[in-house]
């Protein structure tokens, strides 16, 4: 195991995610080409570009749900080691899909997968979380029987079920209505409390900006750029076309 | 390990909890196994054989082919909103997960298996009283042997282009020793031969599946990693 | 060893396995003397006997491979195991092919259920599901990975497929007792068996190197034409 190379020499602490020349091939495809990326605690980075960019597979290593075919992924400072399982307690991924079992209740789904992560309390953290995200009413329907808009919520809140101290999310805003989308606007201006790391992909790049501590762009696996969100001006969208024009 | 266990019966009691709401799997199975007996009936000439000369072997073939329906099932419902993504996500070891599959799926089948002598039973007057102990313990060994390598099998099938058309080129021809004791132990039984003579084929059928169940906690991890 | 050194030393080892095989024949046709019983049906033997054991070692050769390559995840390590396996389709179909000529000859029906015939019938197939894996997985690398579980698991299946295809047997005893070598082989027919068994394992060692050093060439093509379209 080689030892992470920290970045930023000033920073005492190891960066809570790490990644160093991240490759992820499929066959001849090469999906994410050499990505480096160091997040601290409380830094929102949130990854825009056009489709077939490599945001998804990005966003798989990251979570430990691929391994990469070159690089490492450290978690403060640690590599990922896929033989154990203890650091996936720590991250929390909502995938395009809900990760849901239609055929499961809302609190069923929620307290499935608080079981599979050994938490103490789940009743009560199962409550607590359908309130939060106001499913309560729908507690006992079953998931086939919700809206879109209601199961992309339940997925968040599977998602953010075990307290994660890193959120992974893709596409949280697709197909999503105006008043879901406002829930979940809210729910992700909560995960900015400081105690967490969130890495976020989107097509929506004004929710996406405003979100955002560090912005990056990319395109055919790479991250054709890179910075604090600070260091935008004026308009996100023309920016944003120029540089994948850029690249094209 | 008591949180192990944990999860192995949080997985199993969610697969049986989803299947006794769809019945999906039990019922297709279950119905294969009454109309395959019925067409063993049209395709058997009683007359020169009697039910207890071939009845052992169609019991068998009979579980291995509605096995092959319901195990190539295991997945699909995993993956209907990449719920499987779900699980591979959180600290569950992937050898407890596979576990958690294969006993639910032997749950499946085992009912299924015992349905299977249930209907040769009924239809065909098989005298299955005398030793039925016996006989429900020779195809539970060989059911936990079948389902073991169908879990880890389906796994591979499920991720390639043919899907499940693959899984008996893969399982079968593994499956042999289980078919050949099972029905050497099923006959001796029918047959009111004494117990005996089947303890070697019963020693011989367990080994092979906890051959088969060390093996696919073993080597699920490298079928499902990406 | 470099890639060129390997496909040296595997021409050289064909080479000389087909010359050697080239003797074997002309041994089993002008040399060996003609078995009584069976008469001139049974020199199959000397092509039959020496391609089920070729077989095997291909065959676990694949699967030891295999084993290493889960546990190290080198591509040389899929690449030789794909080559046995290929290697041991081609002895194995060459037994199963020769076995039911001699069966028919010698004992009036092609296919007895012999223990080693069996096992080598379902060892061809357990190795076709090999290749079916490989080939129908979108994902190149997960082929391999799942390949090479279902080659771990075949190849440990064996001593009980071995165990219950005798048991089988045993139970149900064959109209004709076959014994293919018997238990006193004249000299010159034990001779002209071992002879054949050293051709059979060096062309297969060299068939062997061959394959692997022509997977080497396909992956290292694979990589440059990558790089020219980057």
């Amino acid at each position: 195991m080689s030892v992470p190379v920290y970045r930023e020499a000033d920073e005492k602490a190891p960066p809570v995610l790490q990644a160093q020349g991240l490759v992820r091939e499929y066959g001849s495809v090469i999906a994410v080409d050499e990505i480096d990326l160091s997040l601290a605690r409380g830094e929102f980075l949130t990854i825009f570009g056009p489709n077939g960019a490599g945001k998804t597979s990005l966003l798989a290593l990251l979570a430990g749900a691929l391994r990469p075919s070159r690089g490492q992924v450290w978690l403060r400072g640690e590599p990922l080691d896929f033989g154990e399982v203890e650091w996936r307690r720590r991250i929390g991924v909502l995938s395009h899909q809900g990760f849901l079992y239609g055929h499961l209740s809302a609190e069923e789904n929620l307290r499935f997968y608080g079981q599979l992560f050994g938490l103490s309390d789940v009743d009560n953290v199962v409550r607590d979380k359908l309130q939060h995200l106001g499913l309560q009413e729908r507690a006992t329907s079953l998931v086939r029987d919700l809206s879109h808009g209601m199961r992309q919520r339940l997925a968040l809140a599977r998602t953010l079920l075990h307290d994660p101290d890193i959120v992974l999310l893709d596409e949280p805003y697709t197909g999503l209505d105006p008043s879901a989308a406002l829930v979940l606007q809210g729910v992700l201006s909560d995960l900015r409390d400081g105690r967490r790391t969130v890495v976020m992909v989107t097509h929506n790049l004004s929710e996406g900006v405003a979100l955002a501590t560090s912005v990056a762009i990319m395109n055919r696996g790479r991250f054709v750029w890179q910075g604090k969100r600070a260091e935008l001006e004026g308009d996100f969208g023309q920016f944003y076309h120029t540089v994948i024009e850029g690249h094209g | 390990m008591r949180n192990y266990l944990k999860q192995i019966g949080t997985i199993l009691w969610k697969d049986l909890l989803v299947e006794f709401r769809t019945r999906e799997r039990l019922i297709t199975m279950g119905a294969f196994v009454v109309l395959v007996a019925i067409l063993f009936n049209y395709a058997t000439d009683w007359v020169r054989v009697s039910p207890e000369d071939i009845a052992s072997g169609l019991v068998w073939m009979t579980i291995m082919f509605a096995g092959l329906l319901g195990v190539g099932r295991t997945f699909h419902l995993e993956a209907e909103d990449g719920a499987f993504q779900g699980i591979l996500l959180s600290p569950v070891p992937k050898d407890a997960i596979f576990l958690a599959k294969a006993l639910a799926n032997f749950v499946f089948l085992y009912i299924v298996a015992l349905l299977v002598v249930a209907v040769f039973m009924f239809f065909f007057g098989l005298e299955v009283s005398r030793n039925f102990g016996m006989l429900a313990i020779v195809i539970g060994l060989g059911v936990l042997a079948f389902v073991a390598l169908g879990t880890l099998f389906t796994a591979v099938s499920t991720g390639t282009r043919m899907g499940d058309t693959l899984l008996p080129v893969l399982i079968f021809p593994l499956l042999a020793p289980v078919v050949i004791y099972g029905t050497g132990a099923t006959s001796q039984f029918l047959a009111g031969r004494p117990l005996t003579e089947a303890e070697g084929s019963i020693k011989m059928l367990a080994a092979i599946a906890l051959m088969a169940f060390f093996l696919g906690s073993l080597l699920f991890r490298f079928v499902v990693e990406d | 060893m470099s890639s060129k050194k390997i496909l040296l030393a595997g021409t050289v080892l064909a080479m000389i396995g087909l010359v050697w095989l080239g003797a074997v024949y002309w041994m089993s046709f002008f040399w060996v003397s003609t078995e009584v019983t069976q008469g001139i049906a049974q020199r199959i033997m000397y092509v039959h006997v020496p391609a089920a054991w070729t077989s095997f070692l291909a065959f676990g050769l694949a699967a030891l491979f295999s084993a290493v390559y889960l546990w190290l995840r080198d591509e040389r390590l899929d690449r030789a195991a794909v080559s046995a396996a290929e290697g041991g389709m081609v002895f194995a179909t060459i037994m199963l092919i020769t076995g039911p000529l001699w069966g028919k000859i010698a004992w009036g029906t092609y296919w007895t259920w012999e223990p080693r015939l069996t096992l080598t019938l379902l060892l061809w197939f357990i190795f076709l599901g090999y290749f079916l894996v490989r080939s129908s997985t979108e994902n190149p690398e997960r082929g391999k990975r799942h390949a090479a579980v279902v080659a771990i698991i075949g190849a440990l299946d064996i001593p009980f497929i071995h165990l219950s295809v005798i048991w089988f047997r045993s139970l149900h005893p064959e109209p004709v007792v076959i014994k293919a070598e018997g238990p006193t082989l004249p000299g010159d027919m034990l001779t002209t068996l071992l002879m054949s068994f050293g051709a059979f394992t060096v062309l297969f060692l060299g068939l062997f190197l061959l394959r692997y050093s022509f997977e080497n060439l396909r992956s290292e093509l694979d990589t440059r034409s990558r790089h020219a379209s980057v």
